[in-house]
């Protein structure tokens, strides 16, 4: 096998064969770093590229596997991180000038529980400065580009890891999300991205966007990946106010693809400025549910449409609150888009908040109540394909702004109430650009939404789907 | 208040950060949708309780 053939394999296998011996991790991270340097240029998906500690911890993973200390399957992988978690020694920008030389440390809860697991990490991504994007456009260090046509955007604001995962650049990347971050970028580049429930993966030494609406999520090619990436990660950690106590994650063994008698809700107002192609992508995606035993249930959840702005509110808020002091000290170091959004959420009153707060409340009750009636929502991850660089911030066409039926809304609702969800890619539109949809689960029912996405996924293959430019 | 004063409360508020007539200007028409956001969600929220959360002791029970 060679090193493009490495770069093919999904998580399940890569692991499957680094247990056997049938492949050492030295091969499977040189072959990473090959790719990666292979398409960085076109992709500008890397701030930080870990060459030489990859490839002695790699060594060193090698031997430990030899002496038949198997830590588990991400042992040995090849895996990307966002560059907004904290790696001791080792520098951590968030995508921003003002820390674009700073080295911390310590490491982030996320990076101490990659390390206990094996996990090599070659490479941290380029995002939107500390999050603050849907594009991935609004980093110091230049856009991503998508990797399926790189005159597109990648989405945001984990748009670098996104992209790696989409070319094979490691079957694994982690990212956050505030608003839609994880999931929007996931749609774009045609992979899965997963976001839990708030409070199961720690933030702790990771920047915040706004503290009650971040969350650490992951990418994958498909779900099968992404539980064998959320077990060792996954957790509770006093470090993290918000984070919560629960179960040793078992995720992975618990992936079942019988979702019979499972209850979709389909919220299908929202969906009436919904691009045609995406809409006929979802429609038949929901088919296929049917297919697989789910009933589906229309549903209309009026409160919804308050929620994009709902959620742009206190994300403006509590994220001028976290840069306050860099804002007032060095507000021309921010991306000039970013620095005028901190600008304006610090004029937010105390009162302002409280009342944004008390919609939120609203919202989280109106969706309890929805719960009660189904097990997860479906509907399509963005309105839109991934929308040309040259479009600019409007290009994703997102209304934060109104109450009103828009598709915005339903993507962001889920990091604003702390519910799962989970984009897998279901279709292709005519320019090759790749569609996802979202399934989203009650608090707590990831494995439920986990399950949904892994019934989706075994009786289709867009998740096979490779952009031409991870090819030979 | 005026909207004039209004906005001028607002923007005391960054008192110190030396923003550009066209920064100003940007962030002006961010305050202006965000006052009008506030008050939709204030409408759309009356009749939901404040939110009331408090930090325990970790481990103790009453």
């Amino acid at each position: 096998m060679d090193g493009e053939d490495i770069c093919e394999l999904n998580l399940t296998d890569l692991a499957k064969l680094l247990a056997a011996r049938e492949l050492s991790s030295a091969e499977a991270v040189g072959a990473a770093l090959t790719r990666l340097e292979r398409l960085e240029g076109g992709l500008n998906a890397f701030i930080t590229v870990l060459r030489e500690q990859a490839l002695a911890r790699a060594k060193k993973a090698d031997e430990e596997i030899a002496r038949g200390n198997y830590r588990g399957p991400l042992h040995g992988v090849p895996v990307t991180i966002k560059d907004m978690f904290e790696t001791a020694g080792v520098r951590t920008t968030g995508g921003s000038k003002i820390l674009a030389d700073w080295i911390p440390q310590t490491d982030s809860a996320l990076v101490e529980r990659l390390h206990a697991a094996g996990a090599i990490i070659i490479g941290k991504t380029n995002l939107d400065e500390f999050g603050h994007g849907g594009s991935s456009t609004l980093s110091h260090f230049g856009p991503v580009h998508n990797p399926w046509n790189i005159d597109r955007i990648a989405g945001g604001s984990s748009g670098g890891s996104a992209a790696a995962v989409a070319t094979g650049i490691g079957p694994l990347s982690y990212g956050t999300e505030t608003g839609s971050s994880v999931r929007r970028p996931a749609s774009y580049c045609g992979i899965t991205g997963f976001k839990p429930t708030f409070g199961i993966i720690s933030r702790h030494g990771s920047f915040r966007g706004a503290w009650s609406q971040d969350h650490v999520g992951l990418f994958g090619r498909w779900v099968k990946d992404i539980t064998l990436g959320l077990d060792p990660v996954a957790g509770f950690d006093g470090r993290d106010p918000g984070s919560v106590r629960q179960e040793q994650p078992t995720y992975a063994a618990h992936l079942d693809a019988n979702v019979k008698g499972l209850r979709v809700g389909v919220l299908r107002r929202f969906l009436e400025e919904v691009n045609p192609e995406v809409k006929q992508a979802f429609d038949a995606s929901v088919k296929v549910l049917a297919g697989a035993g789910c009933e589906i249930i229309d549903i209309d959840v009026a409160e919804l449409k308050y929620a994009a702005m709902t959620s742009m509110m206190t994300s403006s808020a509590e994220s001028a609150g976290v840069n306050r002091r860099w804002f007032r000290a060095r507000h021309q170091d921010f991306v000039p888009h970013v620095s005028r959004g901190l600008a304006a959420g610090m004029t937010i009153t105390a009162s302002e908040y409280l009342t944004v707060q008390r919609a939120r409340q609203r919202i989280r009750e109106a969706l309890a109540r929805t719960y009660e009636k189904i097990d997860i929502i479906a509907a399509p991850t963005t309105g839109r394909v991934a929308p040309l660089l040259s479009d600019g911030l409007k290009g994703n066409g997102d209304d934060t702004r109104h109450a009103s039926y828009n598709h915005s809304n339903l993507l962001r609702f889920p990091s604003m109430l702390g519910l799962p969800g989970c984009s897998v890619p279901c279709g292709i539109n005519i320019e090759g650009m790749p569609i996802g949809m979202q399934l989203i689960g009650n608090w707590f029912a990831d494995q439920t939404v986990l399950n949904a996405a892994f019934a989706y996924q075994s009786t289709t293959d867009w998740h096979f789907r490779r952009p031409a430019l991870a090819g030979r | 208040m005026n909207t004039r004063d209004r906005l001028a409360h607002r923007l005391a508020l960054l008192e110190g950060v030396g923003l550009s007539p066209a920064e100003i200007d940007s962030v002006v028409s961010e305050i202006e949708d965000f006052e009008r956001i506030v008050i939709e969600l204030e409408e759309f929220s009356q009749d939901t309780a404040w939110i009331s959360l408090q930090a325990q002791p970790t481990g103790k029970k009453a």
